[in-house]
């Protein structure tokens, strides 16, 4: 089979496991959750806190939130992309298909990225409308490409948490902690400089910092050009690294899986 | 007598019942998960949030509206699950069919995680003491705790409201991370209520949390129990009045269960 | 060549009893099993709840890895060649799990085909043919929730055609399904046999096997006690009745004397409270009661009955009188 063409049916598979997963989970309650109502719960607060001085920082806390939510989304959806598939019988066929898992759980989180931008656009004019703040990107075409970099560095994240839960169940445990961890450590709403000195090198081993960064230079034009091409820089080394990573993890998981019995629970 | 001690009886062993149940799989990991580690991350995102826009002397505000809402967290989420358990467990005509006293076994669903609750707020000032230096010299240690028991009680009698409502609808989790993040939203636990719009305070008014929050804070500043009496008061009405509402509900819903023969379809 | 080839296939699992103090049992849900199926057979293995057949398909669909022994698909071994096993084959399991209830039939299929690389033109015709086939046709767009359990179970079998597989895996296709579902059920699986394809079977209704199977292995705790076509098996059976008398006390002397009697071939007591139930396999029933009452001569005696074999009294005589 000709790389072209295989690349050509993985990505087939990819749109299609994409519309699967936005049709899906359009009903369920839990999604619209956390991809609604808490981002929008978030923003308010953030935009109210700030609010003094919000007057030049609109689009930072507009942008900080929306990336509170896409990291809610992706930290939830994407740890249960794969055992989601497990409760429902589905992993088997799944993993029966000679299509890789991955691509299926990639397209998954395409779908769950998306719907939190979406989301993010609808709310944040809503608020901006609402509270009567101005918002314009500095660098729109900067932006553009920092957000498409996020989604691509994000799938790739999202594949490494979805089966590090698999393997650690106990890391699962700490699922909701990690979902303030990453606000706090990716500077969505506060700079980092805020923080003790000896935590900048665990925001730097965090992709959503350097999207975080990418997305509020580019916002808010408080960045050089310079500075935007080093985070995006920092985006593909990571989503390259994080893509390689997976297809280990997920080879590991789905043999151990097969020597577990545990492709399939009820 | 014989009926009143086979009444405290049925409550502490409901009690416990419902607590072990909830925490069957109840491992040190998880508690220090949920209870400790999830907790503090959630304190901290606010608390530098605030500290960012308003200076560093505001950051026991912050701590305690965060530490007071880990109450909400137990009462909620706590008190929500074990009722809702009952159904999940298909134990519910079990509890039905008991000659049990009904309120007794209400109350000593609530109970445990009135203490858990408790322990979640005193921990959640502990940090604010470790990390934030926070100064308790001036504070009556007495009304501080009766602060905090009336304040997780009266969020325990909104989880028992919404225990309820959640054995009549589904999604009980969608309903209680939307109460969860309304409460941290309208109890001013990180937002100054006085600023808010009007319609938000008069919302605000009928909650439980909000007078306990600021009573907290009153205290923790220094002015002594008679200072409080009234917002403590009206705090506790609040929480009897969501209990109450809450035991309506959950005697109409058995027998009406009861008379449809929907107690396994619930 | 032949289709599928099993060489000695065995698992184990571990499981932890016990919440607070955690201790490791191994099960063994298959002990060592071999047999051939030909190209274009329709195999069946046949057992009670809990002998070994879903853990035995789920190690030849690659969803299990074996802990001892062999076995080939087309040639090709299911632990090395899985990813080239896979393409090739296609299964189904009882129940109602494995689709996704909030989308329609069609898109659960095409879903699938697109994980199965099927080009875009060729599943647009071949979905609308599967859903005729197992007569989904006419409620192909209603989503898979609303469906009954024969629906969901149909569905199951048109997924698993997707990409024409060579050999089928289908475990316990009617269970749970109405007798006229099951009925349908079973036309479908003649229809596929009909096209050629090797089919591997598992149930627990002896009928049914009867009715499908061209051979039958009759599996137990793990283990195949019988192999052949379903006409040999049942005639190890046929010949069989089974007397049970109901006994008080009966002393192991008497027992022993029993079993050695030529008109018995094996003989069993349960216990019932103060009584016993003996159990004697016989060909002669005629013949043996009255000799049967004359050994327990003296003894309280309470119902005696002579019945046609089950399924169960045939694993007894396979396994010799357990």
């Amino acid at each position: 089979m000709s790389l072209l063409k295989s690349v050509k049916q993985n990505l087939r598979v990819i749109f299609m496991a994409f519309e699967i997963e936005f049709r899906q989970s359009f009903t369920d309650a839990f999604v619209l959750f956390g991809i609604i109502v808490q981002p929008m719960i978030v923003a308010f607060m953030a935009l109210w806190m700030l609010r003094d001085q919000v007057a030049d920082y609109a689009i930072f806390v507009v942008v900080g939130s929306g990336m509170t939510g896409l990291w809610t989304t992706l930290l939830f959806q994407g740890g249960n992309s794969i055992t989601g598939e497990r409760w429902t019988g589905t992993l088997e066929p799944l993993s029966c298909a000679p299509a890789p898992l991955r691509a299926v759980v990639s397209g998954k989180l395409l779908a769950s990225i998306s719907q939190s931008l979406l989301s993010i656009a609808f709310c944040y004019t809503f608020i901006s409308l609402m509270m009567g703040l101005p918002v314009s990107i500095a660098k729109p075409w900067l932006f553009a490409g920092s957000i498409l970099l996020t989604v691509v560095a994000f799938i790739a994240f999202g594949l490494i948490i979805g089966s590090l839960f698999i393997l650690n169940p106990d890391v699962q445990r700490f699922q909701n902690g990690l979902e303030f961890v990453v606000y706090i450590f990716s500077g969505f709403l506060f700079p980092i400089a805020l923080l003790p000195m000896w935590t900048t090198p665990l925001s730097y081993i965090l992709t959503p910092y350097w999207a975080a960064r990418a997305l509020h230079a580019a916002s808010s034009g408080s960045g050089s050009n310079g500075e935007i091409y080093f985070c995006w820089a920092m985006l593909i080394a990571f989503s390259v690294v994080y893509a390689i990573a997976s297809k280990f993890l997920f080879k590991s998981i789905l043999r151990k899986a097969r020597e577990d019995a545990t492709l399939n629970m009820q | 007598m014989e009926k009143l001690k086979l009444n405290i009886k049925i409550f502490f062993e409901g009690a416990y019942l419902s607590y072990v149940g909830l925490f069957r799989w109840l491992r040190p990991t998880t508690y220090l998960a949920t209870l400790v580690f999830s907790p503090l991350t959630q304190m901290l995102f606010f608390v530098l949030i605030g500290t960012y826009a308003q200076g560093n002397d505001k950051a026991y505000f912050y701590v305690i509206g965060n530490a007071l809402m880990n109450a909400a967290m137990s009462g909620i989420y706590g008190v929500t699950m074990s009722i809702g358990g009952d159904r999940w467990d298909g134990t519910l005509p079990y509890l039905f069919g008991a000659p049990a006293n009904r309120m007794m076994v209400f109350l000593g669903r609530a109970f445990m995680h009135i203490l858990n609750g408790m322990i979640g707020v005193l921990i959640g000032l502990m940090w604010g003491w470790l990390l934030f230096h926070m100064d308790f010299s001036a504070t009556n240690p007495l009304a501080l705790l009766l602060t905090i028991l009336v304040t997780t009680f009266s969020t325990a009698g909104l989880g028992l409201l919404m225990g309820c409502i959640g054995l009549i609808t589904r999604n009980v989790m969608f309903v209680n991370n939307t109460v969860y993040f309304v409460l941290l939203v309208f109890s001013g636990a990180n937002l100054e209520l006085s600023t808010l719009p009007k319609w938000m305070q008069v919302v605000s008014n009928y909650l439980p949390l909000t007078r306990g929050i600021a009573s907290a804070r009153a205290i923790i500043a220094g002015h002594g129990l008679a200072d409080v009496s009234r917002l403590l008061v009206e705090e506790f009405g609040i929480g009897l009045f969501f209990a109450l509402l809450g035991y309506t509900l959950f005697r109409w819903f058995e027998v009406t269960a009861k008379k449809r023969g929907t107690l396994e379809v619930f | 060549m032949s289709a599928i080839e099993v060489s000695n296939l065995q698992r184990d699992f571990q499981t932890t009893i016990g919440v607070f103090k955690r201790k490791k049992k191994t099960v063994k849900a298959v002990q060592g099993i071999s047999f051939e199926i030909a190209d274009g057979e329709l195999f069946g293995l046949l057992g009670p709840n809990g002998a070994g057949k879903t853990t035995s398909v789920k190690m030849l669909t690659t969803l299990l890895i074996p802990t001892g022994g062999t076995a080939r698909i087309l040639g090709l071994d299911i632990i090395k060649d899985a990813e080239q096993v896979r393409p090739r084959i296609g299964f189904i399991f009882g129940g109602e799990r494995g689709l996704y209830w909030r989308l329609n039939a069609t898109d659960n299929l095409r879903y699938f085909a697109s994980l199965y690389y099927i080009d875009p033109a060729v599943s647009k015709k071949r979905i609308p043919y599967l859903l005729e086939m197992v007569g989904l046709k006419d409620r192909a767009d209603e989503k898979v929730e609303g469906y009954s359990r024969g629906m969901r179970q149909r569905l199951h079998i048109a997924r698993a055609l997707l990409h024409d597989p060579e050999v089928l895996f289908l475990d316990e296709p009617t269970m749970g399904l109405d007798p006229v579902g099951a009925r349908e059920l079973r036309q479908t699986v003649r229809n596929l046999q009909s096209e050629k394809k090797t089919i591997l079977l598992t149930t627990h209704y002896m009928f049914e096997a009867d009715a499908l199977c061209q051979r039958v292995a009759v599996i137990n705790k793990g283990e195949i006690v019988a192999m052949d076509t379903p006409t040999k098996i049942k005639d190890t059976v046929n010949d069989l009745s089974v007397v049970e008398i109901e006994v008080f006390g009966i002393p192991p002397e008497t027992f022993e004397k029993i079993k050695t009697l030529p008109v018995v071939e094996s003989a069993s007591v349960e216990d019932r409270d103060q009584r016993q139930l003996l159990l004697v396999h016989t060909s002669k029933s005629a013949e043996a009661i009255p000799l049967l009452i004359a050994e327990l001569q003296g003894l309280k005696m309470g119902k005696v009955t002579a019945r046609e074999p089950t399924l169960e009294d045939a694993y007894v005589r396979l396994v010799g009188g357990e």
